[in-house]
């Protein structure tokens, strides 16, 4: 969520006309309460499609497990974007994310040994990974306030930094990512702001209670509902599958 | 706490929301919970997939791969 944006919000709650007009459809849409909403969360694709006769994840991790240098270049060819967005998103600095993706890649490397699908899937060990040695860079940095504002200096020209139109480079994740977007969209905006600064900032209840200047109660709320809704989504597909 | 409770502090959980006298109660309940409290835990990573997939993916140089590769292939014969 971005930050400006929230501003935006507390400035609606107290009858302040905002300065991003194409949101305020959404946002009167979506300020109204915390509670979960009525429409239910749209179906989403838990990971993305591959081509046929690809091999998939799992195997490729397993090539790599056997040091087979080939798997890795094909798992990063499939997922540097993805992991590269992530890394960005937490400390938008493009060399910092090159540097850390090579880092990231070399660990997924080395560490694949550790890797069980007893546990999970091979995306999930990835962008655990991913995110948590991001967040590490960006906590030794302490650039908190830095990434806040740069955060909001790019959402002013980005209004919703979760929202993006596909692009022809994105085909493979493309629907997954209108899908997992749709879940993401239906929860309130301030639902979105405490994930987004949770998940993607490595923020604490208290320190996102801080930022927002929100009672704490409430931000607890608003992760709470807001994980549950899109846990349900993504699981509802499982289910199906 | 009872499952429901745990579910939601899972969720929280995963994604290092947790505040320090939280996560002490979770863990007591993760181990009170046993095996599907560990189920649980594991299925909540997918809200890492989901939240990583939202993103439009971002353009590396085929140099950091070549970069990548090349020390991969020197571990490898080292």
């Amino acid at each position: 969520m971005p930050l400006n944006v929230l501003e935006e919000v507390s400035s609606n709650e107290t009858g302040t006309i905002g300065r991003y007009d194409d949101y305020m459809d959404f946002l009167s849409k979506n300020l109204a309460d915390d509670e979960p909403q009525e429409t239910p969360a749209p179906r989403v694709s838990p990971a993305p499609v591959l081509e046929p006769g690809a091999p998939s994840d799992l195997e490729l991790m397993q090539g790599i497990q056997q040091a087979d240098p080939e798997a890795l270049s094909l798992l990063y060819d499939r997922y540097n974007g993805i992991l590269k967005a992530l890394i960005l998103r937490v400390i938008h600095n493009e060399a910092e994310a090159d540097d850390l993706l090579q880092e990231i890649f070399m660990e997924i490397w080395n560490q694949a040994k550790n890797f069980s699908p007893q546990k999970g899937k091979p995306l999930g060990w990835m962008v655990t990974l991913a995110r948590r040695r991001a967040i590490d860079g960006l906590r030794k940095k302490q650039a908190y306030a830095r990434a806040g504002e740069r955060l909001k200096e790019e959402t002013e020209q980005q209004p919703e930094a979760w929202v993006h139109n596909a692009t022809e480079e994105e085909i493979t994740f493309g629907d997954t990512r209108v899908l997992v977007r749709k879940v993401i969209e239906t929860l309130p905006v301030a639902q979105q702001e405490a994930i987004n600064l949770a998940f993607f900032s490595g923020m604490s209840q208290r320190e996102i209670a801080a930022k927002t200047n929100t009672p704490l109660g409430t931000v607890k709320t608003r992760l709470e509902l807001g994980l549950k809704k899109i846990y349900d989504g993504l699981k509802e597909l499982r289910d199906e599958l | 706490m009872n499952f429901e409770e745990f579910q939601n502090q899972a969720r929280l959980y995963v994604i290092g929301a947790l505040e320090a006298e939280e996560t002490e109660a979770f863990e007591a309940a993760r181990k009170k919970f046993g095996q599907k409290a560990d189920d649980y835990i594991a299925e909540c990573y997918t809200l890492h997939e989901a939240f990583a997939l939202s993103l439009r993916p971002a353009k590396s140089s085929d140099a950091l791969k070549e970069r990548l590769m090349a020390m991969v292939r020197n571990r490898k014969e080292t």
